[in-house]
């Protein structure tokens, strides 16, 4: 599918250009991720049900993962461990996707 | 209805692809750059341990042949003669001079089975304070001077915990744990509590506990500092 390409396209231009996040940023930067993930999976998810909406993906992809930055950050600033939080919320709801997709896909 | 985004689907694919690489990839990085600094620091401790053991023989070097010198000065006259036998008197009861003899020697370890929970791991350890009991035992059993593991102990030792080693003379001990006992009697030792309880907790929970008598008991000359700074005798 077109999607898996752009992500293997995305995964090479990484992998050549080397970039690296700063020490204190990766936390956010892999709770984005996460949340990005939750995201993709739930577009994915809504393109098999056929209720797929560009504009509601983008704004979901990009809110989850800032929504998730942003939590951890405030979460640092409070000193409570928030990423607990988002990857249990993120989590749960990556495993209720898959789940969803594989219904789609082997029925059941 | 793919025809209709394929366009933002790609891109953001692109960006989740992206995203996980990079920082995939960077923490990686900094996991790496932190390896080398945590062998620094381990070897940083073994050098300052054998500088500090090195430092250790050089006290004990010198205040032989300080004890030597005055042996040699009291010659001289009478009243430097009972100085120096005084002096060698109160080392001796210090503790910074090696002392052998008739003795008891109580060797103690770690379990080695596992803990059924970690509630009661202390249980299959080697604690601070089954090291002070036994310690206690033993001078009231009669011992002149005790060692564990070759740390010589004296009015100011403290034997306590570090996290989960045990420090003696502000040295970590390497288990097993040693403590030999000049002068103590071994029937005395063994009818106290603390060897009682010993007993039965190397059958409860494994820990290594062996009591033995030797005719030549070897305690090394304590190496810290014994004098006394802020106290003075009244």
């Amino acid at each position: 599918m077109i999607a898996i390409l752009g992500l293997v396209v995305g995964a090479v231009v990484a992998i050549v250009l080397r970039p690296t996040v700063p020490q204190e940023m990766t936390r956010y930067a892999a709770m984005a991720v996460v949340a990005a993930i939750d995201a993709g999976l739930g577009g994915v998810r809504s393109y098999a049900e056929q209720t797929f909406s560009d504009r509601i993906f983008v704004v979901a992809f990009v809110t989850n993962a800032a929504a998730a930055a942003g939590l951890v950050w405030i979460g640092d600033q409070l000193s409570v461990d928030l990423v607990t939080a988002v990857v249990v919320v993120f989590g749960v709801r990556i495993f209720q996707n898959v789940a969803a997709i594989r219904r789609r896909v082997f029925g059941g | 209805m793919p025809a209709r985004s394929p366009l933002s689907l790609v891109g953001l694919a692109a960006l989740l692809g992206f995203l996980l690489v990079t920082t995939a990839s960077s923490a990686k990085a900094h996991r790496l750059a932190e390896a080398p600094r945590q062998a620094e620091l381990i070897e940083l401790i073994g050098d300052r341990r054998s500088a500090v053991a090195d430092l250790d023989e050089a006290v004990a070097q010198l205040r032989d042949e300080v004890a030597k010198g005055k042996v040699a000065i009291s010659r001289s006259s009478a009243a430097d003669e009972r100085e120096a036998e005084e002096q060698a008197q109160l080392a001796k009861l210090a503790g910074t001079v090696a002392l052998t003899g008739r003795g008891v020697v109580v060797q103690l370890s770690h379990s080695d089975r596992t803990p059924t929970s970690s509630a009661d791991a202390g249980a299959y350890r080697i604690n601070d304070a089954d090291l002070q009991l036994v310690v206690n035992a033993l001078l009231a059993a009669g011992a002149d001077a005790v060692a564990i593991n070759d740390s010589r102990l004296v009015s100011t030792t403290a034997i306590r915990a570090a996290g989960a080693h045990i420090v003696v003379n502000f040295r970590p001990l390497v288990p097993p744990f040693r403590v030999a006992a000049i002068g103590a009697d071994r029937r005395a030792f063994e009818s106290s509590a603390i060897a009682a309880d010993f007993k039965r907790w190397s059958g409860m929970f494994g820990l290594g506990y062996t009591v033995s008598t030797s005719s030549e008991v070897t305690v090394p000359a304590y190496a810290g500092r014994v004098t006394i700074a802020n106290a003075e005798p009244r």
